[in-house]
């Protein structure tokens, strides 16, 4: 079935272009000609989904393969769902207009918690149930993955299986064996069973979770043979090997991030313990950067687009970033395309490579030390002292910037009211600091807090997040601490949101009811200041019976089961819980290119934990 | 040798929904794609040398879109033209292009739109004629309009130069309208409708608005935009 969408509804939303598709580089193929269809999910607004490189990965990777034919489905904006909900239109595809519920696989990425209320939405509107345990033959698939989907509980009622790590090799073995499968004739049952056997597929409904009195998890185990008793994170051992697309589609609106995206490794050595991307994407692996110089001018010639943004956690960590850098910025000339170079740290060189690089209006610039005092600092493991600090600052300022953001984190564990004042004091002490350079006198900073939430997989992920009230405490203290100085602005993240982020970034099982029943009362887009309905939320826990405070502001014992105990992100749980009895202690880690402190992730035998080998091997 | 041509596409259904800023975007990328010679302002920003003749609201199909551009190289304009349109979406089509010699760009000299409005309605052509002659009869036609100093009336009546309706059965009219249009005196398709509906209370739905030319003037009266320069034609 092809919908057909009158201008009664597209022109009267807001960007219609959001729905209609058509954008260069779509891929076209003939759904008769394809053995498998795949819808590609981004639980969020297509200005949104259209900016996240894993989406162009994977819809690359998938429509490569001749059998099977990918597309995308965003979550449509309020006032669109409002329509397609009132003429009874389904949720569809941008490629071909096709239904949700006509697609053999559903897969949703899972960027951010705040987003699962949409895959709900997104389901129900696609005509497809909402609980896996309804879904039956003939009916599509419904799958996951993504950064959250290492504590895959919380939708483990709504997501037939989830793909835990880096998708570009395993999704090409899910659909080689989902058309063994349906050749076969067998149950819906037999796939899932087929599939479980793949290092990195987990199917929840093939684990049993018990649970304690106190209401802390027993254990999770498989219910059925040739099941895995853990679920190994899939990595892609080399990325120059893997594909990287190049003809990424171009979208008609503006979106968040519209420009080239050039991925240049995936990890991070750093190791900040508080950070779940640190921890999930080890070990660091890197692209050469004459495979980057490559991949930028093809991406330039296929798309058109006016600029390329480098990707990865810490740009400065690039091996050979003044390689990768020159060579592209004599191309980025040539060419007139702008070139992005997020999350440097600040020294001489970056500066001279960020005045060649970007032509932009010297506005702004941001840091971020994460946390005011030195103390606090060590405890979480940002290698960054004040002096580090305020000397990046100098040269920027010298350098002609004069407005400065600082981001930090509220409620870190072992935080004190000094730790807090520190902040402003921070800020304080670098208005000072400038004072007497040129320029300096211009100088605006503005200091940025945002409530810490902790994560599975982290060495915090024991830690109970701040309460509610005390988040909001520290948050005056420290607008009182700067009240006076006007050179500095205060902004805060709202700590309501950050509680219920809490609670499903280490919920167990049960909090899918609680997501179930607070979509159930209109819960959708939580992201989303305008949408974010807390009373709601509250509300949904009530009726199920769920203390939200359990999952955000208890201290968890190193002994208890964790939720996600069952996933094997390569990282050790003993590992993790050294780090944090360093960090009580205010004792530093080396980051990974100084010292091995063997995490786990050597286990991969791949990347930096092994880069003294390859260059011997090179060099041999 | 700098070179400007003046060139002329079309917007079809696929591509209405599109923004005026998401066709410059278009544009801008499909130029880059075709690699051809566009040249770029000087300063701190470069940006691309063209000028689109006249906005186009969302919503809007299109025969006569109109944009001058600057290339460094001479470029032929059929080379011009079959190069630019391997990198077009589906939807957006160059027809003709044609070089510009010392003129004003297009943005300036646009003066008039000619619209095709598609309209259902219970009334007849009769009293769809009479409502035509009564609001020629008048001298004033308001209408509220968004402007930059908020909401206010506007008499659009001076702006509407001609206006015929055709019969084109099952309740389906052909309204042809020959508004003005430009830099200064704009009258978009849409609030003409508005404005005629509101007047007389005409129940109407609209099915589709489509710009089928734009003119420029001189003393000798309207002209297409092609007919102002000296310079050889080509197209498509």
């Amino acid at each position: 079935m092809r919908i057909n969408l009158s201008d009664d509804i597209l022109l009267n939303v807001k960007k219609p272009a959001k729905y209609t598709g058509n954008e260069w580089n779509m891929v076209r193929k003939n759904p008769e000609d394809v053995d498998v269809r795949f819808a590609f999910c981004f639980p969020d607004d297509y200005e949104i989904g259209m900016s996240h490189l894993g989406m162009k990965i994977l819809y690359h990777i998938l429509n490569k393969r001749e059998d099977t034919y990918c597309e995308r489905v965003f979550a449509p904006w309020t006032d669109m769902e409002e329509k397609l909900r009132k003429n009874n239109i389904p949720l569809f595809s941008l490629e071909t207009y096709t239904p949700l519920s006509e697609f053999d696989m559903v897969g949703f990425t899972l960027q951010y918690e705040m987003s699962y209320t949409n895959i709900l939405n997104m389901l129900d509107l696609g005509g497809i149930p909402v609980l896996a345990k309804d879904r039956k033959d003939k009916m599509p698939f419904v799958l996951a993955g993504g950064p959250c989907a290492v504590n895959p509980e919380p939708l483990a009622d709504f997501i037939d299986f989830f793909v835990i790590g880096e998708g570009e090799e395993v999704t090409n073995e899910i659909i080689d064996e989902y058309k063994v499968w349906k050749s076969s004739g067998e149950s819906r049952e037999e796939f899932l069973i087929r599939i479980a056997k793949i290092e990195g597929i987990y199917v929840p409904g093939f684990y049993d979770v018990d649970y304690n009195e106190d209401g802390t998890v027993k254990s999770i185990t498989p219910n059925r043979e040739g099941v895995p008793s853990r679920v190994k994170r899939r990595i892609i051992e080399d990325l120059d090997k893997v594909d990287f697309p190049e003809d990424i589609i171009v979208p008609y609106v503006g979106t968040v991030h519209d420009r080239i995206m050039l991925e240049i490794f995936r990890g991070c050595i750093r190791g900040c313990r508080f950070c779940q991307a640190g921890f999930i994407y080890r070990p660091l692996r890197e692209r050469s950067y004459e495979k980057l110089l490559d991949i930028a001018k093809k991406s330039v010639e296929k798309t058109g687009y006016e600029e390329i943004s480098l990707v990865s956690l810490s740009t400065s960590d690039y091996s050979k970033l003044p390689e990768l850098c020159n060579n592209l910025i004599e191309y980025t000339e040539e060419e007139k395309v702008n070139l992005s170079l997020p999350s440097l740290r600040l020294d001489n060189f970056s500066l001279q490579l960020m005045e060649k690089a970007s032509k932009v209006r010297k506005s702004g610039l941001t840091f971020a030390p994460e946390a005011g005092s030195q103390r606090l600092r060590d405890v979480i493991n940002k290698g960054i002292t004040e002096e580090d600090l305020f000397n990046s600052v100098k040269i920027a300022v010298a350098g002609g910037w004069n407005s400065v953001k600082l981001y930090f984190m509220m409620g870190l564990p072992t935080e004190t009211m000094e730790d807090v004042e520190a902040i402003g004091e921070l800020g304080i002490k670098l208005l000072d600091q400038c004072r007497d350079i040129p320029n300096g006198k211009s100088l605006k900073i503005t200091l940025s807090t945002s409530c810490f939430v902790p994560k599975p997989f982290t060495p915090f992920q024991w830690e109970p997040m701040d309460e509610m009230e005390k988040l909001m405490e520290k948050q005056l203290h420290l607008k009182n601490t700067i009240r006076k100085h006007r050179k500095i602005t205060y902004n805060y993240h709202d700590a309501k949101l950050s509680m219920l982020e809490a609670v499903l970034a280490r919920g167990d099982r049960r909090t899918g009811q609680v997501l179930y029943t607070a979509w159930k009362k209109g819960c959708k887009f939580d992201g989303w200041a305008e949408f974010f309905d807390f009373n709601k939320w509250m509300e949904a826990f009530e009726e199920c019976g769920l203390d939200p405070e359990f999952y955000a502001n208890r201290r968890r014992s190193f002994s208890e089961v964790l939720p996600w105990d069952h996933i094997n992100i390569g990282v050790t749980k003993r590992f993790l819980q050294k780090e944090c009895e360093k960090a009580y202690k205010g004792e530093v880690t080396r980051n990974c290119s100084e010292n091995c402190s063997f995490c786990g992730a050597q286990g991969y035998k791949t990347g930096i934990c092994f880069s003294e080998q390859r260059s011997d091997q090179k060099n041999g | 040798m700098a070179k400007v041509l003046r060139f002329r596409f079309t917007r079809g259904p696929q591509l209405k929904y599109l923004s005026h800023l998401d066709v410059l975007r278009v544009f801008e990328r499909a130029l880059r794609r075709s690699q051809l010679p566009v040249e770029y302002t000087q300063g701190f920003n470069p940006r691309m040398r063209i000028v689109f003749g006249l906005p186009m609201s969302t919503g809007l199909t299109s025969e006569a879109e109109y944009a001058d551009i600057v290339l460094q190289k001479d470029v032929t304009c059929d080379d011009f033209v079959s190069i630019l349109n391997e990198n077009m979406p589906a939807g957006m089509e160059i027809l003709e292009a044609v070089e510009l010699t010392g003129q004003d760009n297009i943005m300036k000299q646009i003066e008039a739109a000619l619209y095709s409005i598609i309209i259902e309605t219970d009334k007849s052509e009769d009293e769809i004629n009479s409502m035509i002659s009564e609001i020629f009869s008048q001298d004033e036609l308001k209408v509220m309009k968004r402007t930059k100093r908020g909401v206010r009336p506007v008499n659009i009546r001076p702006l509407i130069y001609k206006l015929e309706a055709v019969e084109k059965g099952n309740n389906v009219f052909e309204l042809i309208a020959f508004v003005s249009a430009g830099l200064d005196n704009n009258l978009r398709a849409d609030l003409l409708m508005e404005a005629i509906i509101e007047k007389y209370d005409f129940n109407v739905k609209i099915l589709s608005i489509h710009r089928k030319a734009l003119y420029t003037k001189d003393s000798n009266g309207w002209k297409d935009p092609f007919e102002v320069s000296d310079g050889e034609r080509c197209n498509n």
